[in-house]
């Protein structure tokens, strides 16, 4: 079966990465689409609320503390066709810190799961695990709100992807005394990447085409949440148009989502905002976005490399 | 395949194809404006003041170029070449708006001139 491992993450809280998720795997299961929503975001959550699901168990707790075999039977379905949730879990002081082999463990039944459609719900911040999840997945999409600690925090995020990439590809062809060279540059300036790969062009061009390659092969997608009128818009094409430039890599931006007052309303009768809204502009712009995102060949082909998810 | 800033070509700066209309050009040049403009949040955090008023320049400098279709025929000849592409001099440039006359050579007459092709120190 094909599958598509979607992700919504983010460097910033509050961005709307929760609403995304939630309404992105709503209009995918309205389109008969198998679709598996999870709750990645270890340390707070509450994707369950913005379904308008109450907790209980099995979670991704009882999964992870091996009380579960298998993800899939943590699973549950929800009051809406096709679609199944993985809660988060209660247990937050242990699932928050869970180490590299329950991570990956996560992973690899994450690609086990018997649905078409899984999207994983990031947390907030740059920890290796939340980078790994977001690199795990293809389409990755990176949600952030036209303010500057949002877009401050985005550039972040994604300068935190890139190292990861770059770092999983030196431990993998054990040249890791370039990760160190690669910190003591990426602070300099915005043009510290290109000069890390001038320099190691000129030094070592086959490690350095490698790691080119591997850089480019990481293609988030940019989300404008909140926007409020057509600047808003613009600036995310302009967010996403100077990472191109500065960071070097192939992002491309998905569209604004509409501030909508209605979604706090939603939230606070715990109803969940896709059913009831759907001719609402935010609804129509999520439509739009899975859309693209679903029916695009490009994310079809496009399978992210094993090396990002080891097996070992 | 690797460029810095300074070695992006006019295209590239403003993101547009090399067969970009005029129309296109002219969308492309005001979001460039939108994005390195003062106080713009799409730099937050990433570019600094000085980087963002060298990009700013350069925009200008690209927009100049491509809406002209003379001017962009020879830039474009350049890029084919690989060669860099040094602006035309004019003899007239904007400045404050008003003309001024560059510093040219003073103007000789026929006579001058053919004096100068058959006598060796006039």
């Amino acid at each position: 079966m094909e599958k598509r491992i979607w992700a919504v993450g983010g460097g910033k809280g509050g961005t709307g990465k929760s609403f995304v998720a939630a309404n992105l795997g709503l209009h995918l299961a309205s389109l008969d689409r198998d679709v598996v929503l999870l709750d990645a975001d270890l340390g707070a959550p509450n994707l369950q609320t913005l379904l308008g699901i109450k907790p209980a168990h099995p979670d991704l707790g009882d999964f992870l503390t091996g009380t579960l075999p298998t993800l899939e039977a943590a699973a549950l379905p929800t009051p809406f066709p096709n679609l199944r949730l993985v809660k988060g879990s209660e247990n937050i002081l242990f699932i928050a810190n869970i180490n590299h082999y329950r991570k990956l463990r996560l992973l690899r039944q994450v690609r086990q799961l018997e649905t078409s459609n899984v999207i994983l719900d990031l947390g907030t911040g740059s920890s290796y695990n939340t980078l790994d999840f977001f690199l795990s997945a293809n389409p990755g999409l990176v949600v952030t709100t036209p303010e500057p600690t949002s877009i401050e925090n985005t550039y972040l995020f994604l300068k935190s992807c890139i190292m990861r990439v770059l770092k999983l590809y030196m431990d993998h062809y054990k040249i890791r005394d370039l990760h160190q060279k690669l910190l003591d540059q990426i602070e300099k300036n915005s043009q510290s990447l290109y000069s890390f790969f001038k320099n190691l062009m000129e030094t070592d061009r086959s490690y350095g085409t490698i790691l080119y390659r591997a850089l480019r092969t990481f293609r988030p997608c940019l989300v404008m949440n909140k926007a409020r009128g057509e600047e808003d818009a613009r600036l995310g094409r302009s967010v996403a148009d100077v990472a191109r430039k500065y960071l070097l890599i192939d992002i491309k931006y998905l569209g604004a989502v509409p501030y909508d007052e209605d979604v706090p309303g939603s939230l606070r009768a715990l109803r969940p905002y896709y059913p009831d809204h759907r001719n609402s502009a935010a609804a129509k712009a999520i439509r739009q976005m899975s859309e693209e995102l679903a029916y695009s060949i490009e994310f079809t082909l496009r399978t992210p490399p094993e090396i990002r998810l080891p097996n070992t | 395949m690797l460029k810095t800033i300074g070695d992006w070509n006019y295209y590239e700066l403003l993101s547009v194809e090399r067969t970009a209309s005029q129309d296109e050009i002219w969308e492309a040049y005001q979001a460039a404006l939108a994005t390195f403009k003062d106080g713009s949040l799409a730099l937050y955090g990433l570019v600094s003041e000085a980087e963002r008023g060298a990009v700013l320049e350069r925009v200008q400098e690209a927009f100049q170029t491509l809406r002209d279709p003379d001017k962009r025929k020879e830039y474009d000849l350049a890029l084919l070449r690989h060669a860099p592409y040094v602006p035309p001099k004019a003899p007239f440039r904007r400045s404050a708006g008003r003309l001024e006359i560059e510093e040219a050579p003073p103007r000789r007459s026929f006579w001058a001139r053919l004096k100068r092709l058959f006598v060796k120190n006039p």
